[in-house]
């Protein structure tokens, strides 16, 4: 548990809530698609904190969070189907699920719908996900992530809370800045790079 | 586009956040099966999921989880048995207050009712023993001819009026009471109250001044219990004044 000391307490406790679990997510994905509404609860129980605060850290008010939450985790229920329970990152789909519930709401809400924003449907399909490494949430690679986010400038970090949290395009971003948006992109792209080679030396499949 | 240059940009993609153009040819790349982009992108939402439990984590509120497992058809209890439970326990206690409130009322009310009567029984007393005390009372004869009469006392004054002091009453019975009568000396009978026995005994009192010398005859007969303008026979009590 020595890394834990390394991460903040509400961060910690939610990571260790969900490494505890992603190991059984096989089992309780398999429920899910058999209608076990116990294994709904489970999930809650399992994912909700997470879910909720991500929501929560995207839209900035509880009760909209609340609404949405529920909204996502409908929508996990109701397309579980398709998921594949054998190799599947339950908890990644999740999240992506929470978040695009999240910024489809900021969208609306911003007018950027009509805008021409794309549409985030397509990009939650669980079949997305069956090729996950399902220890995508594992208390090493958050660590290695929360490590390497630390790591970025200021800049690489605010386009990446924009992209990741506000749902921007790069085009948006540029706007938004008030930079040109050549440099929005190297910002963007020496970020995710950062990124990835931190969690280079840990397996994905 | 090469392999490498569009898996630079699977994060993004998978973010929906890459603009029309870049999204068209990502997804006509993977349409084609690519396997290197499908791991890259498997990678990229890996990467995203990882970066989306970085939140600082907060707790919802209880009722969410309700609230979702109602949305698909589960009973789910919740804490609302507790409330229901704390409000059964809070109106049973509510009851047993105003039950014992009540209750404590009865008593003292009772208790008051019981030191009234204690107080009129000491007044009354009093104001016997004031009576007998003073120099100005007399005497009347009392039970003389009667057979098996009841025994005591009756006194005369001129300001305090009758006392009666009696024993060996017989039962007035349901529905009657004793009634005083003061006597004139060739005169009808006046009323001079009523009263009521203690176990066989009383005290009686009329207040009020008396011209001794016009009292003929201090009499008790039992009457009905709002009494009576003249007296019913028989009379159980003749005192009489002076004789």
């Amino acid at each position: 548990m020595l890394i834990l000391k390394l991460l903040p307490l509400g961060l910690a406790y939610g990571i260790l809530q969900v490494a505890l679990h992603v190991t059984g997510d096989g089992d309780l994905a398999r429920r899910l698609k058999a209608r076990d509404s116990k294994a709904m609860a489970e999930l809650y129980d399992r994912y909700g904190r997470l879910t909720y605060s991500l929501i929560l850290r995207i839209v900035r008010n509880a009760s909209t969070a609340e609404d949405l939450m529920q909204e996502t985790f409908l929508r996990v229920w109701n397309r579980v189907q398709s998921f594949d329970a054998e190799k599947g990152a339950l908890g990644a789909w999740v999240l992506t699920v929470a978040r695009n519930r999240a910024i489809d709401h900021l969208r609306s809400v911003d007018g950027r719908m009509q805008a021409g924003a794309i549409d985030l449907d397509h990009l939650e399909n669980p079949r997305r996900f069956s090729t996950i490494d399902t220890s995508a949430l594992s208390i090493d690679r958050v660590r290695r992530l929360k490590s390497a986010f630390e790591k970025l400038t200021p800049q690489q970090r605010q386009v990446i809370e924009l992209a990741y949290y506000e749902g921007m395009s790069q085009t948006e971003m540029a706007d938004r800045l008030q930079q040109p948006l050549g440099t929005v992109k190297t910002w963007t792209r020496s970020a995710l790079q950062i990124l990835r080679s931190e969690l280079a030396g840990v397996a994905i499949a | 586009m090469t392999c490498h240059e569009l898996s630079e940009m699977f994060e993004l993609y998978a973010l929906g956040v890459v603009e029309a153009e870049e999204r068209e040819e990502i997804e006509a790349h993977l349409a084609r099966g690519c396997d290197s982009c499908n791991a890259a992108l498997a990678k990229a939402l890996a990467i995203n999921a990882g970066i989306f439990s970085l939140v600082y984590q907060k707790t919802p509120r209880r009722r969410v989880k309700r609230r979702m497992m109602q949305a698909i058809g589960v009973h789910y209890p919740g804490w609302g048995w507790v409330w229901a439970l704390g409000g059964a326990l809070a109106l049973a206690v509510a009851i047993w207050l105003g039950v014992q409130e009540r209750q404590r009322t009865t008593e003292l009310a009772e208790a008051r009712r019981t030191l009234l009567e204690v107080r009129g029984e000491r007044d009354r007393l009093t104001a016997a023993l004031r009576f007998l005390s003073d120099p100005q009372t007399v005497p009347a004869s009392f039970g003389k001819g009667q057979t098996a009469p009841p025994r005591g006392y009756v006194f005369l004054h001129p300001q305090m009026g009758v006392l009666l002091i009696a024993s060996n009453l017989p039962p007035a019975g349901a529905g009657k009471t004793y009634e005083m009568w003061v006597i004139p000396k060739g005169g009808t009978p006046r009323p001079a109250g009523l009263f009521q026995s203690e176990g066989a005994g009383a005290v009686h009192i009329l207040n009020g001044p008396l011209d001794l010398d016009t009292v003929g005859t201090v009499a008790v007969t039992i009457e009905p219990a709002a009494g009576s303008a003249a007296p019913t026979m028989p009379i159980i009590i003749a005192a009489p004044v002076g004789t």
